[in-house]
């Protein structure tokens, strides 16, 4: 026998009330950890950005796309290690809501760039050598059950082919990402397959490319070669924008607004309404103890046992709905990641979501057990056993 | 009389009911001492229970000093008086007052929880305070699976766990039938010859007062008679 059984036992006296509670709390933390990890996820792109890279846009607008001419000319401003083309093409795969991103890249330049896609050496070598191969995430093939070698047709929205005909992609890779910077949600396909079928008159659309990615030779700093590159351009014909790839990232993630900002508002108000709920569940136990509360001081307890045994009653029922809603969220992580994976692509809970989450469920659990349990030191003992009856 | 364990020197005590003061004690002087079994009895709002919570430091007088084994009782408060409570006093209520969710041998081994002893060791000295009672086979039964006595001797079992200097009952057979509350008399009776436990009994009832050494008749707070 100690203290924490009798909080146990009191706590499950009402079983229906605790599941109830315990319920409402694991429903708001598996909330909270979501919205977070929403926001996280979009994040999650910019603070695991390289700064090894920085990347060239039009100064116009992310959408106007830049000349291919200048591919050469970037790669021949110090400090450029290698520049490759990246191409936003936009199309459908069999329905529009089966929406995921796909560019076309310069596959070896692109691979080089980014050591974080990872994918065997053979299946590297098949797309190097097939002008039409892609490589996709793992996420995005098990989502639509893709094999190596299987052919997937893609209808051009913003690259449409004549006739009206898909674009046809062998898949000759499945790449998964070391870093959450870059999604499994993606696929890739060689730049010149496209530049060529414009040059040809197979398919329509813009020329050129939608930004430059560039790696930076060791011992450069991204600033100085924005600036030269920038500076190049200054006079036209098309003037560019060239960052950090975190700071492209952010941009990217801005676009969407305030998000961060809503999200946390949702939060903040779940986690409002748990509080209450918690107190409340709390303020109606501290009411049918009061004769409890009595006989504990008749006993020879202090007041600050009654305190205690609310805190820990409290803390205990928000601890165990938050940690049944942090296994719901960390379970879901899957249905998440194919549900808004073309939005979000790297979904996924973070260890400081979890670590938020188990502050916020001791926070909220001691404030709820607080004002109930001081209300219950503070009682007289006699008072205490006299509303009990 | 041996030196007396209980003393109370002038007491008063008023309440506020109402806009309305209405004293309870008035000026009262009582003694009692080591090992005596004391009966309080008279009228609803006579002051018996009031005696009774001031003796256990759970209300204090508006006058006068309450000395209970050598403490000045209104001089303590918090953790002092709490430890001082725990120590001395034994409380039996007329509605036992068991913890509902804890067992029978549980509900005797909570206030043991305020000593330095061992589990083991808190759980053999409950399981002795359940066999005095002669509760040995209902020690894992919870408050509700156990008859209004067999509740009641549980309580008292609790009161006697931490063998404390004074046992109060507030009308320990109020709610019980004749063979339930003649058990738990007898009980009392035997701690107090046997034990030598100091015992301050609150009833309404003569056959149950008349079990103890010394009855004191009480009305509108002033001792009116010292019977037996």
């Amino acid at each position: 026998m100690n203290l924490g059984r009798l909080v146990r036992r009191q706590a499950l006296s009402h079983p229906v009330r605790a599941f109830l509670t315990v319920g409402a709390v694991a429903v708001a933390i598996f909330l909270l950890c979501f919205l977070r990890s929403i926001v996280t996820s979009l994040d999650a792109a910019v603070t695991e950005s390289s700064g090894r890279r920085i990347i060239t846009a039009s100064a116009v607008s992310l959408f106007q796309a830049l000349p291919a001419s200048y591919n050469e000319a970037i790669g021949a401003i110090d400090g450029v290690d290698t520049v490759s083309r990246f191409t936003w093409f936009g199309g459908v795969y069999k329905d529009p809501e089966n929406f995921f991103a796909q560019f076309g890249t310069d596959p070896e330049l692109l691979l080089a760039q980014y050591p974080e896609i990872v994918l065997p050496e053979e299946q590297k070598q098949a797309w190097f050598e097939d002008k039409r191969g892609a490589i996709v995430g793992i996420g995005i093939a098990n989502k639509f059950g893709w094999e190596v070698g299987q052919t997937v047709p893609l209808k051009g929205t913003i690259y449409p082919q004549t006739g009206g005909k898909a674009w046809e992609f062998t898949i000759r890779g499945i790449y998964r990402s070391t870093r959450a910077n870059v999604d499994e949600m993606t696929l890739y396909f060689h730049w010149p397959y496209l530049d060529e079928s414009l040059e040809s008159g197979d398919a329509m659309g813009p020329r050129g490319t939608s930004v430059y990615l560039i790696r930076l030779e060791d011992g450069w700093e991204g600033e100085p070669v924005a600036q030269a590159i920038d500076e190049y351009y200054a006079g036209g014909p098309q003037r560019t924008r060239t960052q950090p790839e975190a700071a492209f990232q952010a941009d990217f993630v801005n676009m969407m607004g305030n998000l961060p900002t809503f999200l946390g508002m949702i939060g903040g108000a779940v986690l409002i309404a748990i509080f209450f709920g918690v107190v409340n569940t709390m303020t109606i136990a501290a009411r049918e103890r009061y004769r409890a509360t009595g006989i504990l001081k008749s006993l020879g307890f202090s007041n600050q046992v009654p305190l205690r045994l609310f805190l820990m009653e409290s803390t205990m029922l928000v601890l165990g709905g938050g940690a049944i809603g942090m296994f719901l969220a960390w379970l879901s992580q899957p249905a998440m990641k194919a549900m808004f994976g073309a939005f979000i692509p790297v979904y996924h809970v973070a260890q400081d979501t979890y670590l938020a989450a188990i502050v916020t469920c001791v926070a909220v659990g001691i404030l709820g057990g607080l004002i109930p349990g001081v209300r219950a030191a503070r009682l007289q003992p006699v008072e205490a056993l006299r509303r009990g009856v | 009389m041996s030196d007396p364990v209980i003393q109370l020197d002038g007491v008063t005590k008023a309440y506020r009911k109402g806009g309305q003061e209405l004293v309870v004690l008035d000026d009262l002087d009582m003694e009692v001492a080591t090992g005596e079994f004391l009966a309080l009895m008279g009228p609803s709002g006579s002051g018996k229970s009031t005696i009774l919570n001031l003796i256990g430091g759970l209300d204090e007088p508006d006058d006068g000093d309450v000395i209970v084994a050598g403490e000045l009782v209104s001089a303590l408060s918090g953790e002092a008086l709490s430890t001082w409570r725990a120590r001395h006093i034994g409380y039996v209520f007329q509605a036992f007052n068991l913890i509902p969710v804890l067992t029978a041998l549980e509900n005797v081994e909570l206030p043991l929880l305020l000593t330095p002893l061992s589990k083991s060791a808190r759980r053999e000295q409950a399981r002795y305070a359940l066999e005095i009672v002669g509760l040995s086979d209902r020690l894992d039964h919870r408050p509700k699976q156990l008859s209004g006595g067999q509740e009641q001797r549980v309580a008292i079992a609790r009161a006697v766990a931490m063998d404390p200097t004074i046992l109060l009952c507030d009308e320990p057979t109020g709610d019980l039938d004749r063979d339930s509350a003649d058990q738990v008399l007898d009980l009392l009776a035997r701690l107090a010859a046997e034990h030598q436990k100091t015992i301050v009994m609150v009833t309404h009832d003569q056959k149950a007062a008349d079990d103890a050494s010394r009855i004191l008749h009480l009305d509108k707070g002033v001792v009116q008679r010292v019977g037996r």
